[in-house]
């Protein structure tokens, strides 16, 4: 994954708030399926699960599959009732995993 | 990071010491003092090889907009027949609507129940009825043969002329078109042309979790204070883009006199890192590309305002504006065919929209979705000549510098919006 994941979501929040979170990560999410100029298939490469997880809880998690396109965007609403850190993580098919965090304040 | 500040004296060194002397004498470039130093040459890759992925057919028989000498004449005189058509209406039907013969004739025409009705454009005129239309088989075939002898500015493309179809092909054409005595029955309502909204681009461009385009923009901010192979950086002369340059895209595109050709951002960019800071950002490579989106989204808002009185920059926009009339490819289409309203503009080419000029400049380049790539206005014009079967030109080309100067005035006054998003 070549950039930093992308991120839009509150940096402070109600108590019992449900917030909207909304993530971007660069990816070619390669389906396998396609074929190169010279006729031969590219490979499959994907992102094939996204989770995240609030103050080490778990708040939701994804598994891709290839028909997600390219550059794969996943909005999701929490409910917060306290202050924090969400930690998103993504992980492609050769294992890498691309993480980035977030702070809440929740009052 | 501190700003280096570098001794004139040792950049006039290095500069004049690098590659062939920049067009300006070995003048340091000094914010505000002079016009800015050009690399000569090329300002792309040499010799110029076709994007991986597209159309690989060479038509180099065909008129390009470099060369308008090269494809075969139009006929004088209608062709005479031997005798009556002789042709298959089912060949005729599928020949139609194959969309690897350039188009076909459903990309412009409904034509009655030909292809299940499905997406066809309307550029030219609904032929669901012509059988009825009491034309003789020889109009019939020399209209598809070639049209330009009857109607010498015709956007037919010349499907004979230009070896599209062969006679035979053409015989089960005119006997399909015999049969025609319908109107067309539409499965949908958006397979009706005359129906079909037109598309409108709601995405938020400038919200980089919408448009991957967006993400270019902090690669160029990297790139403008990175140090060239001349140790010098953009920031070491000029300091924040955002500041210095917050309106100079909209001048671009400029005709440039030491260089006799129009230059926009792409090959500015490529010809004044190269003279300056020493880096070889070739026109289509990613940093070039990244470049010439954030010289125009710092400038975006600003209104498009270029010159076109100016000596050279007048004689540039007639060329331009007379080479987007000039028919290329085995297609034989001008930029006007599908883009003024006077002609294809404005109409549906099967299910694809085409657009007028004023609204085609202000968003480039613009991201691509189909892509998965950002395409500048040059690599759009040579996709267009691809599109039309004529052989592009280098992005570099002087004519696709006249002819974004001209397109560029037809858009003066809308404002940069810049990076687009786009299929």
């Amino acid at each position: 994954m070549a950039d930093k994941p992308r991120l839009k979501l509150p940096k402070q929040a109600k108590k019992g708030e449900v917030i909207q979170i909304k993530t971007l990560v660069q990816h070619p999410m390669e389906t396998g399926l396609r074929k190169d100029p010279n006729g031969n298939l590219i490979p499959r490469k994907i992102i094939n699960k996204f989770t995240c997880v609030f103050n080490g809880k778990p708040v939701f998690s994804a598994d891709l599959e290839p028909a997600i396109a390219a550059n794969p965007y996943l909005e999701f609403t929490a409910k917060v009732d306290e202050s924090g850190t969400f930690k998103f993580t993504w992980v492609d098919d050769d294992g890498t995993i691309t993480s980035t965090e977030e702070s809440i304040t929740v009052s | 990071m501190p700003r280096a500040s570098i001794p004139v004296a040792v950049l006039t060194a290095v500069v004049a010491a690098l590659m062939l002397p920049p067009l300006v004498s070995a003048q340091a470039p000094v914010q505000g003092g002079g016009p800015a130093p050009l690399a000569t040459g090329d300002a792309s890759a040499r010799p110029w090889k076709r994007y991986s992925g597209w159309p690989t057919r060479d038509t180099a028989h065909f008129n390009t907009l470099a060369d308008q000498t090269l494809s075969p004449p139009a006929p004088t005189q209608p062709r005479k027949l031997d005798g009556p058509i002789t042709g298959d209406p089912a060949i005729g039907a599928k020949l139609v609507a194959d969309r690897t013969r350039g188009g076909s004739c459903l990309a412009c025409h409904i034509m009655g129940q030909a292809g299940n009705a499905d997406l066809p454009g309307n550029v030219g005129p609904d032929l669901s009825e012509i059988g009825n239309a009491g034309l003789k088989d020889e109009e019939l075939f020399n209209f598809v043969y070639d049209a330009r002898v009857y109607h010498a500015e015709s956007i037919m493309p010349p499907w004979g002329t230009n070896g599209l179809f062969s006679d035979a092909e053409i015989g089960h054409i005119v006997a399909f078109l015999k049969t025609l005595t319908k109107p067309a029955v539409f499965q949908t309502e958006v397979d009706d042309p005359n129906k079909r909204p037109a598309p409108v681009e709601t995405r938020d461009n400038l919200d980089e979790l919408v448009n991957p385009g967006l993400w270019t923009v902090e690669k160029a901010q990297q790139l403008w204070t990175s140090n060239g192979p001349s140790g010098s950086s953009c920031a070491s002369c000029h300091g924040r883009a955002e500041e210095r340059f917050k309106n100079w895209a909209a001048g671009m595109p400029k005709w440039e006199p030491r260089l006799d050709k129009v230059l926009g951002v792409e090959e500015f960019v490529y010809r004044h890192a190269k003279a300056t800071t020493g880096s070889s950002w070739l026109m289509q490579s990613s940093e070039n590309t990244a470049m010439s989106v954030y010289l125009r989204f710092i400038a975006d808002g600003e209104q498009i305002h270029i010159d076109v009185t100016s000596p050279g920059a007048k004689e540039a926009y007639e060329r331009g504006k007379a080479l987007a009339g000039v028919k290329v490819g085995q297609l034989n289409f001008s930029c006007l065919d599908c883009h003024s309203p006077e002609r294809g503009g404005l109409h549906w080419i099967r299910g694809q929209w085409l657009g007028e000029q004023r609204g085609q400049y202000d968003h480039f380049p613009t991201w691509r979705t189909s892509q998965q790539d950002i395409w500048d206005i040059r690599k759009r014009f040579q996709w267009c000549n691809v599109a039309v079967w004529a052989n592009e030109l280098p992005p570099d080309a002087k004519q696709y510098g006249d002819l974004e100067l001209y397109l560029a005035e037809v858009n003066a006054g809308l404002k940069l919006n810049v990076p687009g998003i786009r299929h």
